[in-house]
């Protein structure tokens, strides 16, 4: 039970991240099975992010900056840069996550990792475009000024962690804008991603090679 | 029937450690001039820190941890989150007791909370207890010794070597936590070490990531 809890946060955090890319290609549709076609034009992608996390016991909300870099079919790494640097990498069927320690990064011992690799399984889903898909969440569409896609976690599983999700992207195709994570009303995350690049060669190492 | 009141004897006496020893200091002026070690806060402070967990030497886990702690109510309010922003434990401490806020697994065990807001009023706020003993330990380090209410010991200690100490003993002298800033300059809190006596030992190596003091509401009568 601990462990489908604990599996559940990940999958939230990550589900925010990879939802978001999976809806490049165009952000006017209101059609998943549009969607789902479109996404798999995505064979690369790497940006910049600063995730801001607010909450009650801070006056000011705590700014973490990263790097984030998706190589089809299920390549990748989601990298803390500061204020605590932490990686994790997936790349043919082996997943890993690393810290910063003593001044190297050393390898999680906690059990994170495998707890990552459950994750890649719901984050293939995903980029295939498959986000109304999962049972753990309704998704909806709404169009505006941009684009908003907002997640709600379904049964109790999620109960007392996730709120909802929320992701916007703007109006032009390519245009990642932000995803918001909402525990409850008094705590959110909130991630802002730049510099994002699509299609874009990445070296293999980058998801070998924690340095 | 003397065997094995010399056996029982034999194990009360190896279950029961002995505190250091505090040589007070000789004349009554030096004892009215020495100063205890104070590292705790003076005023109300928010502190943001990175958390490593280490068993047997080696890294398990690293979080963030976030601190609001008050001297002068003794109330508490800390958060652990993870580098990924999810919050997996908040807590206060107050008057009316603690109140756990959210706590995800592993942190939502039973005494979690309470060892937590133990180990944070520990590191930040003064002992509550009487000061008992005053003086150098053998190796010429100051020290000051409170009982707390609960019959517990806290040694607070400093010298040029290992800086300044914190340590935690049970009522029969056992050590149970040891604290030692490790920050030679600036912010005392730059750098913490808390080592912890449990079944399964663990350390936390804490990291300043950010300091704030927090100015405290004040009530102007009409």
């Amino acid at each position: 039970m601990q462990i489908h809890r604990k599996l559940s946060v990940f999958v939230c955090m990550a589900a925010g991240f990879f939802l978001i890319f999976s809806q490049l290609a165009d952000s006017k549709t209101n059609d998943f099975e549009k969607l789902r076609r479109e996404s798999a034009n995505i064979k690369t992608l790497q940006a910049d992010f600063i995730q801001k996390k607010s909450m009650k016991i801070l006056s000011k909300p705590l700014i973490s900056e990263g790097r984030f870099y998706y190589a089809a079919p299920d390549s990748f790494r989601w990298e803390y840069l500061k204020p605590l640097r932490s990686v994790v990498m997936a790349y043919k069927n082996s997943t890993r996550r690393f810290m910063y320690s003593d001044g190297k990064m050393v390898e999680d011992k906690m059990g994170g990792a495998q707890a990552m690799k459950i994750v890649l399984g719901e984050i293939a889903g995903w980029m295939n475009g498959r986000f109304d898909q999962n049972p753990s969440f309704t998704a909806a569409i709404h169009e505006g000024a941009v684009t908003r896609i907002t997640l709600t976690p379904v049964g109790k599983s999620m109960g007392g962690m996730i709120e909802k999700i929320e992701i916007t992207l703007s109006q032009k195709a390519a245009a990642v804008k932000s995803v918001k994570i909402i525990e409850d009303a008094n705590s959110f995350t909130q991630i802002n991603f730049q510099n994002v690049e699509i299609n874009k060669t990445i070296d293999p190492l980058v998801f070998q090679d924690v340095k | 029937m003397k065997k094995i009141f010399f056996l029982i004897s034999t194990i009360f006496l190896f279950s029961c450690q002995t505190l250091p020893l505090i040589n007070s200091p000789a004349s009554l002026s030096g004892q009215k001039s020495f100063t205890c070690p104070s590292p705790f806060l003076k005023q109300k402070y928010r502190l943001v820190h990175s958390i490593e967990t280490r068993m047997a030497g080696n890294t398990q886990s690293a979080i963030i941890g976030v601190t609001l702690a008050d001297p002068f109510t003794r109330s508490v309010s800390c958060a652990i989150i993870t580098a990924e922003g999810m919050t997996l434990f908040e807590a206060e401490s107050g008057p009316r007791g603690i109140k756990v806020r959210r706590a995800l697994p592993p942190f939502d065990s039973a005494d979690f909370a309470k060892n937590m807001i133990d180990d944070i009023k520990l590191i930040f706020l003064a002992p509550e207890g009487k000061l008992q003993a005053k003086g150098r330990l053998a190796d010429g380090s100051t020290a000051c010794r409170y009982q707390e209410n609960n019959g517990e010991w806290i040694d607070v200690t400093e010298n040029k070597s290992e800086g300044t100490q914190i340590k935690r003993y049970t009522s029969s002298g056992a050590l149970k936590r040891q604290i030692s800033f490790m920050s030679t300059a600036g912010n005392i809190y730059q750098r913490i070490e808390l080592r912890a006596k449990e079944t399964f030992d663990y350390s936390l190596l804490m990291t300043l990531i950010e300091a704030q003091p927090v100015k405290t509401k004040t009530f102007k009568r009409k």
